[in-house]
C-alpha cells in the first residue's frame, strides 16, 4: 500500500527520464540515456548545482554558528524561556510562500525594510533580488533566518539535558568561559550538531518555495538551484522527460546524502 | 375503510407522478432547445466592461443561445497554466476562449481548438491586419479569429527632441545617438535615454526580438531555422548590453516590466520609451507631468503583436453557435465598442481613425508563430537576462539558447 | 554572576529582534497606504477587509485546511498499522523496507512531480482536492512512518504483554494499552504531517488551476496585482495564512517539540 503510493512514482519518473515526452503534443519516445547526455553538457544544469552548492554551504554554515549562538543565550535566560521558544519558533512554522512573500517586501528597493536602513547610512539603494551580486545572498539571509530557529531548538534541548554541575566542575577548575563553550559544551553536542547538519543539508538542498517566491531563480539563473532547475525543465519548458531526468538527479543527489550520513555515523544499525 | 383511502392516495401518488414527468418531459424539450456558450476570457481592464452588453445583444439576435461568460485568472502565465490543465480533459466546460495570441498556435497543434479556416470566408480575412491572422495560422489552416490587437510603441519626449531639432529615430543605433544627446543637453542626472524592459520574463524576449528586427535580422528564420544570421543577432543583444554600460538606459531596466518603465516616462524621466500602447492614455491623463509632450513612433525594424484571439474548444458540442458568438465578438461595431470602452484596440485598419497609428499596427510583426513558442520563451529567457546583464557574452548567451533549443525542439 | 534580570531581558529583546521581519509584515498588513512606517499614524484593517472580502483567499484558506486535515488523517490512519507492523511484528526485508523508508524521506517534491501529474491527469483529477491530497500523502507518509516507528520503539514490549497475560486480544491491547501511551507520537507526527500538508507549494501549484481548489501558499504566491503589486494586501493574506501553523505550532509547542527530538535523537 505504501509501496503503490511512494514507490510508483520513483519508477515512473526514472522510466519518464529515459523519454522524450511532451504531454499536449501527444510526444512519447524512448530515448534511452539521451536525457542524461544533455544534462551532462548542460551549462545551466552546471550553473545550478553550483549554485546549490553554495547556497547550501553558506546556509547551513550560517545556522550552524547562529543556532548554537541563540541555544546558549536561551540556556542564559532564567524566566520566560517559554516566551522566547515561541518567538523563535515563529519564522520556522510560517509557509515558505509566507517567508519569500515577507522578505520580497523586505527587499523592495524602494520601500523595503533594508533600503530604508540602508538609507541612514548610504545613498545607495541597492537592487537586493534584481541585482545578480547580491540575489544569491539575499535568498541566503532570507532562508538563514527561517531555519536557524530548528537548529537553536535542537541544540537548546541538548543542552538542557547537560546538569549543571559539569558546568560547576569547570569553574571549579577555574576555566573561563571561553574554554568552558569550546571544551566541554561544543564535544557534547556533537551529535545534535551532526544530526541537524545532516537535516540542513537536506533542506538546504531540497529549498524550493523561497527562491521561487523571491526571484524565479533569477536574475540569468544566479538563484537557480537544482529544484528550480528541474521545475523549470518540467513545466516551462513542457519537456516532460527532460525535467524528470534533472528531478531524478536531484533526488538521488538527497537521497545518496541521506544515505552517506547514516553510513558514516553509523546509525544505518539503528534503523 | 383503509383499503379506499389506499387506492385514493395510490391513484394520487400515480398523478402527481404523470404530472411530474409531463413536466420534466416539457422542461427537457425547452432545454434541448435552448444552446448555452460558456465564454471565458481575461478581466477587462478598468471600470466599464463592454461584455455584458454585446453578449446580451448576442443572446437578442439569436433567441434560444444563452452565453454564460467567466473570467479567467489574473496574470497571463496563470491562464495558460489553467488552460493547459483544463483542456487536456475531454470535457473542458466552455466552449468559446480568449488567448493570448502567442499560445495559439500551441494550443492549436494540441489538438484543442476547432479548425474555422473553412467557416470564415477569405474576404472577411482581409479586413483584419494580416499579422493578427498570421499568428493564428497553423500548417495553413486557421484556428482562431483576431479580436483585440497591441503592437510596440517607440514613445518620446517630442518637446526635448525637438529642442534639438530631432526627428523619430529610424535605427537604434541613432536612437542611443539622440538619447545621449538629449541627456547631455538636458543636465538632468536622472532622466534616462531609452527605457525598455529587461526584466527576466517574456517582455525581455520581446524586447530582444525587436532588437533583431532593428538590426534586420530575427530570431527564426523564413524556413523555421533558429538564428539564421547568428553574428547580427549577437550584435543586437551585445547593443543593448551596450546601452546599459554607457548609461543610455538606467541600471533598473535589468529588472523592469512595463508598469515600472511606463511610471518612470510618465514621470518625466524618460527620453525615449518602449511600451505597448495602453501607456498611451496614461501619460495623456489629467496631471500627468508629461501631458501633450509625448509623441508616437514606429519602433525601428516594426513593433512586436501582441493581443489575443478568439478560439472555439476543439470538443464543444455547439459549433455553430460557438461560431455565431465569435463572430458577433470580433465584428467590427464590437470590435469598436471594446475599443471606446477600455481601450483595447481593434484588430481592422479599418477602425483605426489614427493614420499614423494605423500605419504602426500594420507594421507589427507577431513573435515566432511556433507550437514550441512557451519552450522558445522559457529557454531564452534566462541567457538574454546573463547578456544583458553583462554575466555572458551576446554571442555566446545566444549559442547556449541555441545548443538546449536545438535539443528540446529536434524533430 | 550577572543579574539574571539583564540577561532574561537580554535574550528576550534579541529574540524579539529576530522577528522583526514578521513584525514589519503586520505592520504593513495593519496601515492603509501599506507603508509599515505609517503604523504610528493610525491602525487599519483596510487590507484585511479587502483580502477577506474580494480575494480569492478565503476560498483558498478553507480549501488549505480541508486538505491539510484530510492529510493529516489519512496519514495518521495509514501510518499507525504500517509503523506497528513494522516495529512489532516480524516482516519480511523489514530492515531494508525502513531504510528504503528513511530514504525517501530526504526526496523533494519536485522529483516525483511529473509521474504525478500524470497520474493526476490520466485520472482527470486536475483542479480537485483529491490529487492534492494524495499527492500530500504521498511525501508524508514515510516521515509519519518513521517517526512512530521511533515511538513505538519506545514503548516496552512488556507492556503489551502483560496486556495480553491479562486475557486482552492483540486489537484490544493495541486499544487499550498501545495508544494512549502512543497518543503524545502519534499527535507529534500528525502535527509535523499537517505543517507540510498547509505549507506545501509545489504539488499544490501543480496540480492546481483554479480558486476551487488552490491552497492559501498558492492563492498567497499568486495573489492577484493587475499593475500595482498590492503590498498591504499581499501582507495581510501572508498573516491569515500564517494563522494556522502559528496557533498550531503556540498550542503544541511540548508535542512538536517532542516531534522534532524524536526524529533528531535517537539515544
Amino acid at each position: 500500500m505504501l509501496a503503490v503510493v511512494t514507490v510508483y512514482p520513483i519508477v515512473r519518473v526514472i522510466a519518464l527520464s529515459l523519454e522524450r515526452r511532451v504531454p499536449i503534443f501527444g510526444i512519447a519516445d524512448f530515448v534511452g540515456l539521451a536525457n542524461y547526455a544533455f544534462l551532462a553538457r548542460d551549462g545551466a544544469f552546471w550553473g545550478a548545482i553550483r549554485v546549490t552548492a553554495l547556497f547550501t554551504v553558506a546556509s547551513v554554515a550560517a545556522e550552524l554558528v547562529l543556532g548554537v549562538a541563540a541555544a546558549v543565550a536561551l540556556r542564559a535566560q532564567r524566566r520566560g524561556v517559554a516566551i522566547s521558544l515561541s518567538l523563535l519558533l515563529l519564522p520556522w512554522c510560517l509557509p515558505g510562500v509566507v517567508t519569500g512573500r515577507i522578505f520580497e517586501w523586505i527587499y523592495h528597493p524602494s520601500a523595503g525594510l533594508m533600503n530604508r536602513l540602508v538609507a541612514v547610512v548610504a545613498s545607495a539603494q541597492p537592487n537586493w533580488l534584481g541585482d545578480p551580486r547580491l540575489a544569491l545572498p539575499a535568498v541566503i539571509a532570507a532562508d538563514v533566518w527561517r531555519t536557524t530557529p530548528f537548529i537553536a531548538l535542537l541544540v537548546y534541548a541538548r543542552l538542557v539535558g547537560v546538569p549543571a554541575a559539569v558546568y560547576e566542575a569547570a569553574a571549579v577548575d577555574g576555566a573561563g568561559r571561553g574554554a568552558t563553550f569550546w571544551r566541554i559544551t561544543l564535544p557534547l553536542l556533537r551529535p545534535v550538531l551532526l544530526v541537524a547538519l545532516l537535516f540542513r543539508t537536506l533542506d538546504a538542498v531540497r529549498a524550493f518555495d523561497l527562491m521561487f517566491i523571491l526571484t524565479g531563480g533569477g536574475p540569468a539563473g544566479v538563484t537557480e538551484t537544482l529544484t528550480l532547475y528541474a521545475y523549470h525543465s518540467l513545466f516551462q519548458t513542457l519537456q516532460l522527460g527532460f525535467g524528470s531526468a534533472s528531478a531524478v538527479v536531484v533526488g538521488a543527489l538527497v537521497v545518496a546524502l541521506a544515505w552517506g550520513h547514516l553510513a558514516a555515523t553509523g546509525e544505518r544499525d539503528a534503523v | 375503510m383503509s383499503s379506499l383511502l389506499r387506492v385514493m392516495t395510490a391513484r394520487r401518488v400515480w398523478a402527481v407522478v404523470v404530472l411530474a414527468a409531463l413536466a420534466v418531459a416539457g422542461c427537457a424539450e425547452r432545454r434541448a432547445d435552448e444552446v448555452r456558450l460558456v465564454f471565458r476570457h481575461s478581466r477587462m481592464p478598468g471600470e466599464r466592461d463592454p461584455l455584458p452588453a454585446l453578449l446580451r445583444e448576442f443572446e437578442r439576435r439569436h433567441p434560444g443561445i444563452v452565453v454564460a461568460h467567466e473570467p479567467l485568472p489574473w496574470t497571463a502565465d496563470v491562464q495558460h497554466q489553467f488552460y493547459v490543465i483544463n483542456l487536456e480533459g475531454r470535457s473542458a466546460g466552455f466552449d468559446v476562449l480568449m488567448l493570448d495570441v502567442i499560445w495559439t498556435a500551441e494550443f492549436a497543434r494540441a489538438g484543442w481548438l476547432l479548425d474555422v479556416t473553412d467557416r470564415w470566408p477569405a474576404a472577411e480575412r482581409r479586413e483584419h491586419f494580416p499579422s493578427m491572422v498570421e499568428a493564428a495560422t497553423l500548417g495553413d489552416r486557421l484556428w482562431a479569429v483576431p479580436w483585440v490587437m497591441n503592437v510596440g510603441l517607440l514613445y518620446f519626449r517630442a518637446d526635448l527632441l525637438g529642442r534639438q531639432g530631432f526627428a523619430p529615430p529610424t535605427s537604434y543605433a541613432s536612437l542611443a545617438e539622440q538619447a545621449a544627446a538629449v541627456m547631455h543637453a538636458a543636465g538632468e542626472p536622472r532622466l534616462a535615454g531609452f527605457l525598455w524592459q529587461g526584466k527576466q520574463y517574456e517582455g525581455l524576449v520581446v524586447n530582444v526580438l525587436e532588437a533583431m528586427w532593428g538590426e534586420g535580422t530575427d530570431l527564426v528564420g523564413r524556413d523555421g531555422r533558429l538564428l539564421p544570421e547568428p553574428a547580427r543577432a549577437a550584435a543586437a543583444l551585445a547593443h543593448r548590453r551596450a546601452l546599459l554600460t554607457h548609461g543610455i538606459s538606467p541600471p533598473l531596466v535589468t529588472a523592469a516590466d512595463e508598469e515600472l518603465t511606463r511610471r518612470e516616462f510618465g514621470a518625466g524621466r524618460g527620453v525615449f520609451l518602449r511600451n505597448w500602447p495602453y501607456a498611451r492614455a496614461l501619460f495623456e491623463a489629467g496631471g500627468s507631468p508629461v501631458a501633450g509632450r509625448v509623441g508616437v513612433a514606429a519602433l525601428p525594424g516594426g513593433g512586436a503583436l501582441g493581443g489575443a484571439h478568439l478560439a472555439i474548444h476543439a470538443g464543444t458540442r455547439h459549433p455553430e453557435a460557438a461560431w455565431a458568438l465569435v463572430r458577433h465578438l470580433a465584428s467590427p461595431a464590437a470590435q469598436r465598442a471594446i475599443a471606446d470602452a477600455v481601450g483595447l484596440h481593434p484588430t481592422r485598419p479599418a477602425l483605426v481613425d489614427d493614420a499614423a497609428l494605423r500605419a504602426i499596427f500594420a507594421g507589427a510583426r507577431p513573435r515566432p508563430v511556433t507550437p514550441w513558442y512557451q519552450t522558445l520563451s522559457a529557454t531564452l529567457q534566462p541567457e538574454l537576462s546573463a547578456a544583458i546583464l553583462g554575466l555572458k557574452p551576446a554571442g555566446q548567451a545566444l549559442a547556449d539558447a541555441e545548443r538546449r533549443l536545438a535539443y528540446f525542439l529536434r524533430p | 554572576m550577572r543579574s539574571s534580570g539583564l540577561a532574561d531581558a537580554l535574550v528576550l529583546g534579541g529574540v524579539t529582534l529576530y522577528a522583526t521581519p514578521v513584525v514589519w509584515q503586520l505592520a504593513t498588513s495593519l496601515t492603509a497606504s501599506g507603508d509599515p512606517a505609517d503604523v504610528m499614524a493610525g491602525l487599519s484593517l483596510a487590507h484585511y477587509r479587502a483580502v477577506l472580502g474580494a480575494s480569492p483567499m478565503p476560498r483558498a484558506l478553507a480549501n488549505s485546511v480541508g486538505i491539510a486535515a484530510a492529510v493529516t488523517l489519512l496519514a495518521a490512519a495509514l501510518a499507525a498499522p504500517a509503523a506497528y507492523a513494522l516495529a512489532r511484528l516480524p516482516v519480511a526485508g523489514r530492515r531494508l523496507l525502513l531504510l528504503g523508508i528513511v530514504l525517501s524521506t530526504a526526496l523533494p517534491t519536485v522529483a516525483t512531480v511529473a509521474p504525478l501529474y500524470l497520474i493526476v491527469r490520466a485520472l482527470g483529477l486536475r483542479d480537485t482536492w483529491l490529487a492534492v491530497i494524495l499527492a500530500d500523502t504521498s511525501f508524508a507518509l514515510p516521515l509519519s512512518i518513521w517517526l512512530v516507528v521511533g515511538f513505538i520503539r519506545e514503548i516496552p514490549r512488556e507492556l503489551e504483554e502483560a496486556a495480553a497475560v491479562d486475557g486482552a486480544g492483540r486489537l484490544a491491547a493495541l486499544r487499550h494499552v498501545l495508544l494512549p501511551v502512543l497518543a503524545p507520537g502519534l499527535a507529534a507526527a500528525s502535527l509535523l504531517t499537517f505543517l507540510f500538508a498547509w505549507n506545501e507549494f509545489l504539488l499544490a501549484y501543480t496540480f492546481t488551476a483554479t480558486e476551487a481548489s488552490r491552497t492559501a501558499p498558492v492563492a498567497l504566491a499568486l495573489f492577484p496585482g493587475v499593475f500595482e503589486t498590492p503590498w498591504g494586501d499581499i501582507a495581510a493574506a501572508s498573516m491569515l495564512a500564517s494563522l494556522p501553523p502559528i496557533l498550531l505550532v503556540l498550542a503544541l509547542r511540548r508535542h512538536l517539540v517532542r516531534g522534532l527530538l524524536a526524529g533528531s535523537l535517537k539515544e
